[in-house]
């Protein structure tokens, strides 16, 4: 069975607004995929459709092997944890989920709901009354809810958002150990450090998909890396180094100069032509934009106009 | 009935039982209702019953009367006014399953739409249909059950008030049928206009204005039975009953439009 959620060409509009168009990716199982985007970038719209909430207006997709037209086996095979995870809040964390739990074919209700109340360390509050939980018991709660009938495939809507950084901390943990487990992870987040810890590869969208793979692929992508070589003594730009076919540009500042190459296997060649011209290198680093340059970088592009 | 709309309707009841303040309304304001039209017949009967004799303003309705209920042929004018007033309750009854499943559909709805719990609700294999009518017979049970409980108190109570033969005067036909048979169907308009209502309130109270829609013309046959405007035989119960069925189907068609997922976590804020 493929467990893989696979998305080719979605597109959904609401009237003449489009919310996502044309958009191509997929999560294998046990990886964890990030949906990076601004604000009404189209992130809870395409969770919202994986999740066989709201039909796609083109395009198709399978999750976990079941296409978009059959949603009742859909909602079966699928986890969500939505922007807003709302609860029953004068009843207890137990009869709030019993009451999912019973929704689904083939869950052992008490068993299940205790072994989520367990896990996700939520067993000895089980009757308190969600009125009273924390922000946090309530996301590891509605967590404990997505999973409760042990879905492969799990859609998580900003998943730490408003969270404190111990909070945060502990659910990307929890999520760390579920993509363990094999299941299947799409999470949107606006958080672009949690997205490089957390995720093989990002989509990054806004309407459309401007760029997905790994996050260290989107940096590259936005802005090449840079090689910073530091000499013994001032640097300075030669008209010999900017004439080498692999360098695109070149900066001095102090002792190191800052060289932007087509490729990062032009490195030795760039050593090489330094030491040829007579420099004393003492050490080559990589500097490379981090992920919110590139994210920036990225989405400004995509506003300037063509 | 499937497992997924007991599931419902359980959790509807269980979780209107945790207020106090919402069982007190489905308990205490239709015995009220029930008790103020016991003491406006009693006060109106003991203290007008011989001006509206004398007057001679219901004598063409009290004749009608007495023609379709042989029992009150014999009977004296006092006692078929008395019958006449008792005669209202009907329609009137028909309030209690108007308020309490309109108060069930908004108070739910509204608390799920208020608390974001509709998103992750439709993210599960519950069914719209599945899950409307779970909360539909979490509102109508009661509301039916409690309308026929009170129909049943106020005609031992005007027994005991010794208004015998007034009673047995008005158990026709048309006046079961008016008790029985439209109570449910009231009940199943007042929720479904509940959820008409609650896809654009943003609390409960403004959810159940709509009610306004159903209650008034309640009012209005009241009004045309209390008038002698129109007597309601069996017959016209029925078309009655027909008319407003239609008018249930209507609503239903536009609630489950309204209820679709789609609607909901799109247009629903």
């Amino acid at each position: 069975m493929d467990r893989a959620i696979r998305v080719d060409r979605l597109s959904r509009s609401y009237g003449k607004r489009p919310g996502i168009e044309e958009i191509t990716f997929s999560v294998e199982p046990g990886e964890v995929v990030g949906l990076l985007g601004p604000n009404g970038a189209g992130k809870t719209t395409t969770l919202r459709i994986l999740a066989g909430i709201i039909p796609p207006t083109s395009g198709r997709a399978t999750v976990a092997g079941i296409p978009l037209s059959q949603p009742e086996r859909l909602h079966q095979a699928v986890g969500l944890l939505p922007e807003a995870p709302g609860f029953y809040e004068r009843a207890t964390a137990w009869r709030n989920l019993v009451y999912f739990a019973r929704f689904y074919d083939g869950v052992c209700v008490e068993g299940r709901v205790e072994a989520c109340l367990k896990r996700f360390d939520l067993w000895e509050r089980r009757d308190d009354r969600v009125a009273g939980y924390s922000r946090g018991m309530k996301l590891r709660l509605a967590l404990a809810r997505a999973l409760v009938h042990e879905p492969p495939v799990l859609l998580l809507d900003e998943p730490t958002a408003g969270l404190d950084p111990e909070a945060a901390r502990d659910v990307r943990d929890l999520i760390r150990s579920l993509a363990r487990e094999g299941r299947v992870i799409l999470l949107s987040t606006h958080n672009l450090t949690e997205a490089e810890e957390l995720c093989a590869r990002v989509a990054l969208i806004r309407t459309r998909l401007l760029a997905y793979g790994p996050p260290l692929g989107l940096r590259d992508r936005a802005a090449p890396p840079v090689v910073v070589v530091r000499l013994e003594g001032p640097a300075e730009v030669s008209p010999g180094l900017t004439a080498l076919p692999f360098v695109r540009s070149a900066r001095a500042h102090g002792d190191r100069l800052q060289v932007e190459l087509a490729s990062q296997a032009d490195r030795p060649a760039l050593v090489e032509a330094l030491v040829r011209a007579g420099a004393r290198v003492l050490e080559v680093t990589e500097e490379r934009p981090s992920l919110e340059a590139a994210y920036l970088e990225l989405v400004h592009d995509e506003r300037r106009p063509a | 009935m499937n497992s997924r709309i007991q599931n419902v309707l359980a959790h509807e009841w269980r979780h209107l039982a945790g207020s106090v303040s919402n069982l007190l309304y489905v308990t205490v304001i239709p015995f009220l209702l029930t008790g103020e039209a016991l003491l406006v017949i009693a006060l109106v009967h003991r203290f007008a019953g011989s001006a509206i004799v004398q007057s001679g303003a219901l004598t063409s309705m009290l004749d009608r009367m007495a023609a379709q209920v042989p029992i009150l042929s014999a009977a004296s004018r006092e006692e078929q006014v008395l019958a006449f007033l008792v005669y209202q309750f009907s329609f009137f009854s028909l309030l209690v399953p108007a308020m309490i499943a309109n108060v069930f559909a908004t108070l739910s709805l509204v608390e799920e739409k208020l608390s974001r719990i509709l998103e992750p609700l439709l993210a599960t294999p519950v069914r719209t249909w599945e899950l409307l009518l779970g909360k539909a017979l979490a509102g109508a049970i009661p509301a039916i059950l409690v309308s026929w409980l009170c129909t049943g108190l106020f005609l031992a109570a005007g027994t005991g008030l010794g208004w015998g033969v007034a009673i047995q005067a008005v158990l026709t036909s048309g006046w079961l049928l008016s008790v029985l048979l439209l109570a449910p169907i009231v009940a199943l308009a007042s929720f479904l206009v509940g959820i008409v209502g609650s896809a654009r309130a943003t609390d409960p109270k403004g959810a159940q204005a709509a009610a306004i829609f159903l209650v008034l013309p309640i009012f209005g046959l009241i009004a045309l039975q209390a008038t002698g405007a129109i007597w309601f035989s069996a017959g016209i119960v029925l078309l009655l009953a027909a008319a407003l069925a239609l008018v249930d189907l209507l609503l239903l068609r536009m609630a489950v439009r309204l209820f679709s997922r789609e609607t909901v976590v799109i247009r629903w804020r």
